[in-house]
This record gives C-alpha cells, sequence and structure tokens, in this order.
C-alpha cells in the first residue's frame, strides 16, 4: 500500500473521531428556525367565525403573537388556559394574538374554539400556506413579531404564562420603528 | 468475423439500442413532477421519511402546496427554494451541488479513483501467451483431465477446520 | 430470603466480571508459559461467564414475564397487558436489554472458541481467546455500570409499565430480526480476535485466515439474513410501502456486510495466491471497527433514526472502545507489516485475482460513501453548524452504479481463470452470457421498465445468471461423463463436495433475484390514493380494490380502526385490512397495512385518512408492486448458498473407473 494512502487512512480515522466526539454536542431533533430575524410572513385568510376575512398587515405597528393550534392536539388543549390568561391581561393594549388552524376542518376548529373559550382572533390557513411560510412543524407552536413586522422568537409545544408573557413585553419594550 | 463475434457485437447493440431506448426524452407528467419533488424534501415531523413517502398530516399538506405550486407552473429549484425558505437546508434530502455541502457527491469519485489507482498499480500484465500449440488429443486429455479435477475439488492447502 | 429476579441478574452480571478478567489473565499466561493449567482454567472461566450471562437474560426473561415493574427496564418496556410472545421478545426491545443479549453471544461464541478451539493452532487460538475475553469483560462492564444496566431498580414502582415501543410489538418479525442481526455483528469478533492474535503473535502466514473461514462466512450470512429480514419488517410493519430508506441504523448495519463481502472473496486470492495479506487484515480489523461503529451510532443518540435508543452514558463509552479497537489494531497492523509483504504480484487485468480486486475497491469505495453520507450531517453540524440532511435521493443516485458495476464483476469473475485468459477463453466463456444480458435488456424494454439503470440491471442480472447456469451445467456434464451419474445426482455433488464454489454460485444468484426485484419494483410501482365511502370501488393498475367500511376493534394492548377491503384481481379475491393502532402510551397512531403477497405482484394498502366523527369515509393508498417478493426469495437463496458452502465436505472416495474409458466420453464444452 503506497505510504499516501497509508497516512491518508489513519488522518482520516482521527478525523472522524474528532467529530464523532464533538457530535455529543449537538441534539439531532434540535433543528433551527431559519424564518426568524426576517421580516414575518404577510398572510390574509378567512376568519373562523365566519365574518370576513383578517390580513397580518392590519396590525401594522402592534406586537402580534401568532399560535397555531388544531382541535386533535392534546397539548394545545392543555396550553389554552395560559393563552387565556394572557389575552385577559393584554388586550386592551397594543398586543393581539391570533390563533390560526392548523391541518384541520373548519367545523372541528370552531367546536373547539367554543368549548374552550378562545375568544381572540382566529383564522382558517385551510392549505397550510401560511404554516408553511413560517416554517411550523406541528401544533402547538408560537411566533413573536414585533411592531417592526419582524420575526423574533418562536416557541415550539405547549407554551405557559410565563413564556408568553416574558415575550411579549420583550417586543413592547422595543420601540416602533 | 467468426459467428461468435457477430453474435457478441449484435448483442451489445441490442444492449445500447435498449438503454438508448430507455432514456428517450418523454413528457413528465405534473403528478410525476409532483412526485419527484416530494421524494427529495424531508418530512418535518418524520424521522428522515421524504414527503412523498410519509402519511403524516403535515407531509400530506406539503404534498398538497408542492402541487398547487406545480399547477402555477414554478420550477423545480423555485419550489426548493420556497421549501428551503421555511424550513432550512435541512428539509432538503438530497444537498444541492451549488453549496459546500455539495462535496458530498464527489466522495464516491474519490473514494472510486483512489483504489483503482492502487489496484491497478498492483496488477501487472501477463508475459506474452506462448507459441506453442498442442495437438488435438494432447487438448482432449487436458480438458479432460481438468474437468475431471474440477468435479473432484482437488484439496488445497486446507488445514484443519 | 427473598431471591428475586433483579438479584439473580444482578448478583449473575457481577460474578461475571471479575471471572472474564481472570480468564484474560488466565489465557494469556497460558501463551506466554505454555501452561497447559492455565489454559484449563482460562477454558473454564469462559464456559462459567457464558453460563452466568445466560442465567441473567433468563432472569429478565423471568421478570418480564412476571411483570416485576420494580426493575426500571421491565416497567419502560412491559406493561400488563402486553402478550406473552411480545413480553418474551422486549428483552431486546431496547438498549440495555439488547446490550445484555450482545454480551451473551458473545460469551458464547468466547466459550466455543475456548473448547472447540483449533486443535492445529493452539497457541493462535488461545491468544484469540484472550483477545474475545477481553471483549466480553468490556461488555460485562457496560452492563453492570448505570451505562446499561438492565436491572436498575425503578424509583418509584409503578402499578403498571408502559409497554413496548408501539413499533416493537406489531408484527412477529420482531422475534427474527434483531437476534439474527447480533449473531452476525458479534460473531465476526471471532476472525478478528485470530487476526489480532496473529499480529501479536507475529505468526506470518494465512493460518488465522483458514482457521476463521467458517466464522467469517456464517456472520456474513446471518447478518445478510438479518438485513433482509429487517428489510421485511420495515416494508411489512413501518407502512410507507418501501423496504429501504437508508436510515442510519440501516446504514450502520450494511456497511459492516459490505466490507465482508469484499473479505470473502479477497480472502480466496489470499488461499489460492498467498497475496493480500496485508490487505486481508485490514478488512476484517475495518468490519469488525464497523459493527462498533454500527452500536455506537444506534446508541448514542448522536444521529436521528427510527431505531434510536434512548439517550444514555453509553454513548462515550462506545466510543471510547471504538477509539481503543482502531487504535490498537492498526498500531499492530503497521507494526507487523514488514513481514507481511507479499511474494508475487497479481495477474494481469482480465484475471480473476484482479477482478477481486476491483470488486474489493467498489465494495470499500461504497462503504466509504455510505459512512460519509451517514456522517455528513453530523460533520457539517460540528465544523460550521450548518444543519443539512442527506437522504435516499442521495444514496440511490450513487449507490446504483456501484452496484452495477458490481453486478458486472459478479459475472465476470468465477469465469476468469486465475493468472490471466487469452482472448479464446474470453470468447468461449462470455458469448452466451452476452447473448443473454441481450436477452434480459430486451426483456426490460418489453415489460415496460423505465430508465437506463433498470435496463442495465435485466442485462447484468440474465448475464450472470447465465454464467451460474452455464458453470453448473459444465459441472455436471463433467460428473456424469466421469461418474455416469444421472443429471440430479451430479447436480447434488457437485453442491456438496465443492460447496464452496457451487455454494458461492447459489449466493450469486440469490443475489441477482434481489437486483432485479429491487429495479422492477423501484420504477414500476403504481401508486393511487382515493378517498372512498362504504360500497365503492376503485381501479389500480389491473387490480380492483373494493372498500367495505371501517370498524373499531379492541384489543388488550391496543385500540385499531380496520378498513375492510376487497381485493379482486388475476382471477383471485383477497381481503385485506389496513388499520391504524393506538397504544395507550403513544401519542402518535401506527399504520398497519395491509399485504397481499404474490409472486409477480404485491398489493399493498394503508390507511392514510379517516372520518374520526363518523367513520364514514376513509383515504386509502393502494400500491402494487411488482416483484417485491424476489427480494426475500432472494435472500433466502443468499442463506441456503451460504449454508451450502458452510458445510464441512464429506470424505473423498477413490475414483475407480480406468482412464481408458473416461477418454472416450466427450469433457468440455
Amino acid at each position: 500500500m503506497p505510504r499516501w494512502l497509508r497516512y491518508s487512512i489513519v488522518a482520516g480515522i482521527a478525523a472522524l473521531v474528532v467529530v464523532l466526539m464533538l457530535s455529543f454536542r449537538f441534539d439531532p431533533r434540535d433543528i433551527r428556525a431559519v424564518t426568524l430575524n426576517k421580516p414575518a410572513a404577510a398572510f390574509t385568510a378567512e376568519k373562523l367565525d365566519g365574518t370576513g376575512t383578517l390580513s397580518l398587515g392590519d396590525y401594522a405597528g402592534k406586537v402580534v403573537v401568532l399560535n397555531f393550534f388544531a382541535s386533535w392536539c392534546p397539548p394545545c388543549k392543555v396550553e389554552n388556559p395560559a393563552l387565556i390568561r394572557v389575552w385577559e391581561r393584554y388586550r386592551t393594549s397594543d398586543v393581539v394574538l391570533i390563533g390560526i388552524v392548523y391541518n384541520d376542518s373548519t367545523a372541528s376548529a370552531r367546536a373547539y374554539v367554543e368549548a374552550n373559550g378562545v375568544t381572540w382572533p382566529t383564522v382558517q390557513d385551510a392549505d397550510g400556506r401560511i404554516a408553511f411560510a413560517y416554517g411550523v412543524r406541528g401544533p402547538p407552536e408560537t411566533y413573536f413579531i414585533g411592531r417592526d413586522g419582524i420575526l423574533t422568537a418562536r416557541h415550539i409545544g405547549e407554551i405557559t404564562e410565563a413564556a408568553l408573557v416574558a415575550g411579549i413585553d420583550a417586543l413592547r419594550a422595543q420601540a416602533a420603528r | 468475423m467468426t459467428r461468435g463475434r457477430a453474435l457478441i457485437l449484435v448483442a451489445l447493440l441490442a444492449i445500447l439500442g435498449a438503454v438508448a431506448w430507455s432514456v428517450r426524452p418523454q413528457d413528465v407528467s405534473a403528478a410525476e413532477r409532483v412526485d419527484r419533488i416530494t421524494s427529495e424534501l424531508r418530512c418535518v415531523t418524520c424521522q428522515g421519511l421524504s414527503v412523498r413517502d410519509s402519511l403524516a398530516p403535515s407531509a400530506r399538506q406539503m404534498q398538497g402546496l408542492v402541487a398547487q405550486r406545480v399547477s402555477e407552473g414554478r420550477t423545480d429549484d423555485e419550489i426548493r427554494a420556497e421549501f428551503r425558505a421555511s424550513y432550512g437546508d435541512w428539509v432538503l434530502l438530497s444537498p444541492s451541488t451549488s453549496s459546500w455541502s455539495g462535496l458530498i457527491w464527489l466522495v464516491p469519485l474519490a473514494a472510486l479513483a483512489a483504489g483503482l489507482a492502487v489496484a491497478l498499480g498492483r496488477v501487472r500484465a501477463a508475459g506474452a501467451p506462448s507459441t506453442l500449440t498442442p495437438s488435438p488429443p494432447e487438448v482432449a486429455a487436458l480438458r479432460e483431465r481438468v474437468a475431471r479435477e474440477e468435479a473432484l475439488d482437488l484439496p488445497h492447502a486446507d488445514g484443519a477446520e | 430470603m427473598n431471591l428475586t429476579f433483579a438479584d439473580i441478574g444482578t448478583g449473575a452480571l457481577r460474578a461475571a466480571l471479575p471471572l472474564a478478567i481472570w480468564g484474560i489473565g488466565a489465557a494469556a499466561y497460558a501463551v506466554a508459559k505454555r501452561d497447559g493449567r492455565a489454559l484449563a482454567s482460562a477454558r473454564w472461566s469462559a464456559l462459567i461467564t457464558f453460563l452466568l450471562i445466560v442465567l441473567a437474560a433468563l432472569a429478565m426473561v423471568g421478570a418480564l414475564v412476571t411483570h416485576d415493574f420494580s426493575i426500571a427496564y421491565v416497567a419502560r418496556n412491559n406493561a400488563l397487558e402486553t402478550p406473552l410472545f411480545f413480553t418474551v421478545i422486549s428483552l431486546w426491545a431496547a438498549l440495555e436489554g439488547s446490550i445484555l443479549l450482545w454480551t451473551a453471544i458473545l460469551a458464547g461464541a468466547t466459550a466455543y472458541v475456548a473448547w472447540r478451539g483449533t486443535p492445529a493452532l493452539p497457541r493462535l487460538a488461545t491468544t484469540a481467546l484472550a483477545v474475545l475475553m477481553v471483549m466480553c469483560a468490556f461488555f460485562l462492564l457496560l452492563v453492570t455500570t448505570p451505562a446499561a444496566d438492565p436491572f436498575v431498580r425503578s424509583a418509584i414502582v409503578p402499578l403498571n409499565g408502559s409497554g413496548p415501543n408501539p413499533l416493537l410489538q406489531n408484527h412477529p418479525l420482531m422475534a427474527l430480526h434483531p437476534p439474527l442481526l447480533y449473531l452476525g455483528y458479534v460473531l465476526f469478533s471471532v476472525p478478528f480476535a485470530y487476526a489480532i492474535a496473529s499480529l501479536i503473535l507475529g505468526e506470518g502466514g494465512d493460518r488465522w485466515l483458514v482457521a476463521t473461514r467458517r466464522y467469517a462466512l456464517v456472520s456474513w450470512a446471518l447478518l445478510g439474513v438479518g438485513i433482509v429480514a429487517g428489510a421485511w419488517w420495515s416494508y411489512a410493519v413501518l407502512g410507507w410501502g418501501g423496504y429501504w430508506a437508508w436510515d442510519p441504523v440501516e446504514n450502520a448495519a450494511i456497511m459492516p456486510w459490505l466490507v465482508a463481502t469484499a473479505y470473502l472473496h479477497s480472502v480466496m486470492v489470499e488461499e489460492k495466491r498467498r497475496l493480500l495479506r496485508s490487505w486481508n487484515l485490514s478488512l476484517v480489523i475495518a468490519t469488525f471497527a464497523l459493527t462498533i461503529l454500527g452500536t455506537f451510532l444506534t446508541r448514542s443518540g448522536v444521529v436521528n433514526s427510527v431505531h434510536a435508543f434512548s439517550l444514555s452514558a453509553i454513548g462515550p463509552l462506545l466510543l471510547g472502545y471504538l477509539v481503543a479497537i482502531v487504535v490498537l489494531s492498526v498500531g499492530l497492523l503497521l507494526w507487523r507489516l514488514p513481514m507481511l509483504r507479499d511474494s508475487g504480484t497479481v495477474g494481469a487485468p482480465l484475471s480473476r485475482e484482479a477482478v477481486f480486486l476491483f470488486q474489493n475497491v467498489i465494495f470499500v469505495a461504497a462503504t466509504l460513501t455510505v459512512l460519509l453520507g451517514t456522517l455528513y450531517p453530523l460533520i457539517a453540524e460540528a465544523l460550521s453548524g450548518a444543519q443539512l440532511s442527506i437522504g435516499r435521493p442521495y444514496f440511490d443516485r450513487v449507490g446504483v452504479p456501484l452496484a452495477l458495476a458490481l453486478l458486472f464483476l459478479m459475472g465476470i469473475g468465477p469465469q476468469l481463470p486465475w493468472h490471466g485468459a487469452s482472448r479464446a477463453t474470453l470468447e468461449r466463456q462470455f458469448t452466451t452470457p452476452i447473448v443473454a444480458a441481450a436477452g434480459g435488456a430486451l426483456i426490460a424494454i418489453a415489460t415496460g421498465l423505465g430508465g437506463a439503470f433498470a435496463v442495465l440491471t435485466y442485462a447484468l442480472a440474465a448475464f450472470v445468471a447465465a454464467t451460474v447456469v452455464q458453470e453448473f451445467a459444465r459441472g455436471i456434464r463433467a460428473r456424469r461423463a466421469l461418474h455416469g451419474e444421472s443429471g440430479g445426482a451430479a447436480l447434488a455433488n457437485l453442491l456438496r463436495r465443492n460447496g464452496r464454489r457451487y455454494g458461492g454460485y447459489v449466493v450469486h444468484l440469490g443475489i441477482v433475484l434481489i437486483a432485479v426485484a429491487v429495479a422492477t419494483s423501484e420504477s414500476k410501482t403504481i401508486e393511487v390514493e382515493r378517498t372512498v365511502s362504504t360500497g365503492e370501488r376503485f381501479d389500480v393498475a389491473g387490480y380492483t380494490v373494493g372498500y367495505g367500511g371501517l370498524r373499531t376493534v379492541n384489543e388488550p394492548q391496543r385500540d385499531l380502526v380496520v378498513a375492510d377491503l376487497t381485493i379482486t384481481g388475476g382471477g383471485t379475491e383477497q381481503r385485506l385490512h389496513p388499520a391504524v393502532a393506538f397504544f395507550p402510551n403513544a401519542t402518535q397512531a401506527i399504520g398497519s397495512p395491509g399485504i397481499a403477497a404474490g409472486l409477480r405482484d404485491d398489493v399493498y394498502t394503508i390507511l392514510a385518512a379517516y372520518d374520526t366523527t363518523g367513520q364514514s369515509w376513509a383515504t386509502i393508498r393502494v400500491l402494487v408492486i411488482p416483484l417485491v417478493s424476489w427480494l426475500w426469495l432472494g435472500g433466502a437463496v443468499v442463506g441456503l448458498g451460504a449454508v451450502i458452502a458452510a458445510l464441512p465436505q464429506p470424505k473423498r472416495r477413490e475414483v475407480t473407473r480406468p482412464l481408458a474409458q473416461a477418454s472416450s466420453a466427450t469433457v468440455g464444452d
């Protein structure tokens, strides 16, 4: 075996071992969001209660919290009380909470909304375009958009009241641009 | 040309013709385009399945999106770019050749090249073939001996086993 | 004193560890000082270690069957409602249990080598025994530390366990696939141990090769059949309609198999022509290292996969073991390299040994490609933080050309003589196979196969099949002429007396079946998805699918929503029941396909979606997959060929017919 091949094989094995050791730092299930720190995708969607459409642009200058949910999603039900409390606290200020139905029939979503006391604006994302534009993997996911329209934070899974409040307050502290 | 060689030539031409026929340019239907694109996109809620193979709700929704984009006339690259914008490079199951990760396509070629270089270096051409031609009875006897030995499997220097 | 299963298991394992360490010392001393008593001591320690580990495994099975939830492993992988069959096989359902199984098999192989050994090579066998006992000691260390101790107690004893992972209790194949795979992995430790022993002792020559030939062949066959069983499980259980997704764990199994295949062939070059010594040693070391790497990848949590076991401290330990093995073996090899120089060169480019060399290059290149493809996401993230994926499209695209090259070499290799071939030989040997290849290509076109690769696969498959048939015909003719045997007896005798060669041909035929199955199923599968209501029928590729409605089935460990389908086609009618299963502790439902298997087509049905409120409509996905059964058939043929090749040859009888009679017959072609 020629010497160059011998050395490159030994070097290759050494490099492999180093990589494997470094790989312990990463969790393969933890995939970063690439839509963050960019302007949040604009959308216009049918409101769930049938009273017309709603656009993200309607809330320019406000702090927007998007919550993707579905009637077939158990953690969504678990985080709902936290959402109710947060909505009660901020509804009269410059913060708006919008619920977006993910991959669900309008009838089931309406039933869920009624049964769980969802009072904030909710829209139907019929073909999944909105979820796709934001990079949603599956409900529940919550997205925080600043006054400047930039998507600043994402929370995967059921969210707590504390996390919601922290996210909203951080955005309210930002001066509008 | 002997009959045997003519036969070989004809056979090789037939194979070539069959291969050429199989790669003739054909119209790709919209459904086939959707299939091809979704087979290269990763299902975001699965363990490595493609959007095409997966039955998860998120994958079926994405399949619908891709079908919509194809019917709108977008190119494959545009659709893939949209997915990359939403989910990152992670969502492409096959690294694009335009980025650094495209280097992975060179790995099999480099490995083969290195290996063949070493192998060919060890293969020496045999000496000139013998000019002695045995007589037909000798050939027959030799062939008979070969066949006999083959059928009996004379032992190698096999140790105990 | 109340002896629980946990006590028995823990005690047995903790007693086995010092015993194994003693065995290392005894074996090493026996070699160094040629001490017979030390050797006997080493043998007994190997045997008792094995028995203790079997006792621990039985204790775990006992704990599972009696639902002893005071043991954390049982609480996590068993529930009161789990059926007995799946309870017993939960022994290898999760990390700790599977390591215990691995250890048991390793100890069994060690005990076998200890007692049977190799009578002609006592020093080599005893040194190999010492190496094997080091491995046993390491795995015993794993199962007696929190990293993988199966008998760790539960913090709180639950009233009912969580039950096994739903995917692992949906199909009886779970009984077959892991043990086969582990047997294949672990048995390769024996050739490795012998290789290391020969390096340590500085005994040049090829004796270790011959001594371990059968172990290598058997472990290769078990690994190969285990991989095919895994593909079958993926097909019949995971319900996505495919059998191979290049999942990291699938890759982890196929990498050692590829290198082992290369090894089996280059071993023949070393036996026939005393060449490629250092290369063969490298291949054995690489195969064994890849088995450990594979184990590491699937259990450390660094890659995402269908098989991912739960995270534990076992990752760094296995990595350390792998590094130690690689460093020590490569070091030993480099130290002894001067002793291993080849005497002679490989023959002409068109000789059998050259073809074997090229085939080795391709197998190793393929293994490297799979390895780097699997690790690339890890490498990219570790170096630059980028997160990317390498999946089926990449592996398929690079794998197919390599596989075709291998098919080609598989056809010409056995037909070429050692040392080189003349042009006349080539013409004589290959005219019929090339014509057969043309026939294969035309059949491909006639049956509507699409794509150049599929056509080439058919051509090469016909090529290889023709060469194998040619070889058998030649051999049968020779035996008939010389011994007056009938065709059937001649065939049987060929397989018995020359098992290595003709068994190898049978293996090649099995590979051909697999190649044809893969090419056809990938190219001509037809897929249709329809949303139907009760009583509706629709057509798919010549079959009519009738939907008869949904029903709910409640089993002790799961609830099922089952769709009743009737498939009519090809003169038969079959009922299929694709379902969706809900397990109490799983958030996602598991799909269960309904498959009508046939020699020509499989009709594969999946319940994709259904009306959750009223169960009035259902979305059924139907795939008609041609020739996929040939895959399982081909796997069985490969196994059969390996058995033929591994069987010991019967004693040789003298040929008593006089020469004059024999030469009057027409011999040859």
